[in-house]
């Protein structure tokens, strides 16, 4: 992809980076494995909308059990590439595989049913209905598959001891009557979080799990993912924008910038990495 | 809204307070409508329940599963027409106005309309809002324009079926109808209010099973919902069957209710005055449609046949005004009622005014 010249702050090096992030030459990138033998794997996956590049080839591949860390500057193609690995968007070019099935072309609601889920940047939930309701409905859905003409009961009776406790994991046990949109912005995103795991996910994508969160309920929220990791043996990737999280909790980082991966590594090897202080750190002084 | 969840699983008496809502809302409507303070006649009460029946359907599929239908009336039509022109034409084996031709007509009405349902949606469901609307009306319209061509001199064109129409278990005198049935003679009233029970109570159960609340659950948040594994698309297809099937029953009804098949109940008014009926009572509600309905008709023939208005405190005739003129635009009324409704109570409707209000009456008795 051409890039506007015009642009200062990424020259030479940054110019080579693409490649030595997918290549994983020399500068401390560890090399990645196939995508296709990963839990996660992304190959050369591109998506343009008309003229803009959002995603240009860019490549993951996230093992088992693992706390994966996207991280770029705005824009870099950080949602495009997470819209596109659940489905909600279809990749212009590049393929997604999921345990080595290729499942690219699955729609959208089939992926929690083969295994992965995600959470949403904003609050998306069933506003009207109470946390108990939120979690049971995913249940449900998760017990039942995609579609089920389910007719004869009523629906209290469907998976609502599964609910409490996976509303009890994520800290929300006292609030199960709670309408969803009276919890306040932090129980609501771990109210997200709880949806997802009710789809008994392998891969759990969280898509900037502590935005607009106090810097206390960050720490709480990157402890409570921490946790689901550790109890649940989950494969996480996690989308951020706040560095801090993501060098304390991840173990690995991938940086996108321009919609190009520019560096997969550890957290401190990434914060050291020049390119990486290039794109996205730099960019980041600046915003401030 | 509909019920959060609570914690605690609902009492006895709140898990079945619908259905015997519905009972006692047939036990009595024909009483308080016939009184002579009110409407003062009784037939009313059997187009009452037969178009709550027809609005509920509806809103099975705006209400509860967030797809307008603006073409709703060839459900019913097909419910209508399909009897009726079995009973008048006879079947192979079956001859022309024999009791059980007719009720082989009422399963050929439901198994078509059924199948009808099913393929319409499947083909329009994914289209998106706004084409659905447009959609459910192009059909209907076309529908409306195969019956009044008379096809095979089937559907009786513009002038719809009405000799003959009727079945030999109907005795029809005088606007007053009896079903005679295993030597048993029972009131009409009582036949549709069992129907409509049925009918009600069995929409009430597909609301609240599992794929009910994921029917609300897509209307909530379709994202979300698809997002979390939900295959949107055929829940959409299945509240339309449903929503067909139910609205052809209250069709049947009306085929006996009208002696006949009439080209009006296809037509694009009835669809519209559906839409009216529901959104004036109240979408979000179970109870909604039938409140709609009820003031819909209620406000048509009171209104109507309101001629002169006798102040009562003076008997004298200069006080008392002819408002009969005025209240032939019964549908202005209506309209304003409507506007206003839909300014300061979008979704909740005239159920919404009577839920908060009962609920205020009930804080203010536990507060004393």
């Amino acid at each position: 992809m051409t890039r506007p010249s015009d642009e200062g702050r990424l020259d030479g090096p940054a110019q080579d980076a693409p490649d030595s992030g997918r290549g994983g030459s020399g500068r401390g990138v560890e090399p990645e494995m196939d995508p296709q033998s990963a839990v996660l794997g992304v190959a050369d996956l591109t998506r343009t909308f008309g003229e803009i590049v959002a995603v240009d080839g860019a490549s993951l591949a996230v093992e088992a059990g693992e706390l994966r860390a996207v991280i770029g500057p705005n824009g870099a193609g950080k949602t495009t590439l997470f819209n596109c690995v659940m489905g909600a968007l279809a990749p212009t070019a590049g393929s997604v595989y999921l345990n080595g099935r290729d499942i690219t072309d699955d729609p959208e609601e089939r992926r929690p049913h083969l295994g992965m889920a995600r959470s949403f940047q904003s609050n998306l939930l069933f506003g009207d209905q109470s946390v108990l309701e939120n979690v049971r409905l995913v249940v449900q859905t998760a017990r039942k598959g995609a579609f089920s003409l389910d007719l004869f009961r009523p629906h209290h009776d469907v998976g609502r001891d599964r609910a409490a406790a996976i509303a009890e994991t994520v800290g929300l046990d006292a609030d199960l009557g709670t309408e969803a949109k009276n919890l306040s912005h932090g129980d609501q995103r771990r109210l997200g979080i709880a949806m997802a795991l009710a789809t008994e996910p392998d891969v759990l994508l969280l898509d900037e799990p502590t935005s607009g969160m106090s810097p206390g309920a960050t720490a709480q929220t990157a402890q409570l993912i921490q946790d689901i990791r550790d109890d649940r043996g989950l494969t996480v990737v996690l989308v951020e924008h706040d560095m801090d999280v993501v060098l304390s909790i991840s173990d690995r980082v991938t940086v996108l910038d321009r919609g190009q991966v520019i560096a997969t590594a550890p957290p401190a090897e990434v914060q050291n990495d020049q390119a990486v202080q290039d794109a996205y750190l730099g960019g980041m002084r600046e915003e401030l | 809204m509909t019920d959060a969840t609570a914690p605690d699983p609902p009492s006895l008496f709140e898990r079945y307070r619908v259905p015997l809502g519905l009972v006692v809302l047939v036990l009595a409507l024909r009483p308080v409508v016939s009184s002579d303070l009110l409407l003062g006649f009784e037939a009313i009460a059997n187009r009452m329940l037969i178009l709550m029946l027809f609005v509920a359907a509806f809103n099975l599929l705006f209400g509860f599963t967030g797809l307008l239908s603006f073409g709703h009336a060839m459900f019913l039509g097909f419910g209508v027409y399909v009897p009726a022109i079995v009973v008048v034409n006879g079947l192979p084996g079956l001859p022309p106005g024999g009791s059980l031709t007719f009720l082989a007509g009422v399963v050929l009405a439901l198994l078509a309309v059924a199948v009808f349902s099913y393929l319409l949606a499947r083909l329009i469901v994914g289209k998106g809002e706004i084409y659905f609307a447009l959609l459910t009306l192009a059909v209907s319209q076309a529908v409306y324009f195969v019956a009044l061509r008379d096809p095979g001199g089937l559907t009786g064109g513009s002038n719809g079926l009405t000799r003959g129409a009727l079945p030999a278990f109907v005795e029809q005198s005088r606007g007053h109808i009896t079903i005679h049935a295993f030597g048993l003679s029972v009131d009409w009233y009582w036949v549709v209010g069992a129907v409509f029970l049925v009918a009600m109570v069995g929409l009430w159960q597909v609301l609240r099973s599992p794929f009910g609340r994921t029917l609300v659950a897509i209307r909530d948040n379709e994202q979300l919902a698809r997002a979390m594994g939900v295959d949107t698309t055929s829940y959409k297809v299945w509240s339309l069957t449903f929503s067909g099937l139910l609205a052809a029953v209250a069709g049947v009804l009306l085929e006996i209710n009208n002696s006949g098949a009439s080209i009006e109940n296809l037509g694009v008014l009835t669809s519209g005055d559906t839409v009216l009926m529901a959104v004036l009572g109240g979408i979000n509600y179970f109870f909604g449609p039938i409140a709609g309905t009820f003031t819909w008709l209620f406000a048509e023939d009171f209104l109507t046949d309101f001629e002169v208005l006798h102040l009562p405190t003076a008997e004298v005739s200069l006080v008392s005004v002819d408002l009969g003129p005025a209240f032939q635009f019964w549908q202005f009324f209506l309209g304003a009622l409507f506007v206003v409704v839909v300014l300061t109570a979008p979704e909740e409707g005239i159920w919404g005014y009577v839920r908060s209000l009962s609920a205020r009456v009930k804080r203010r008795l536990v507060e004393r």
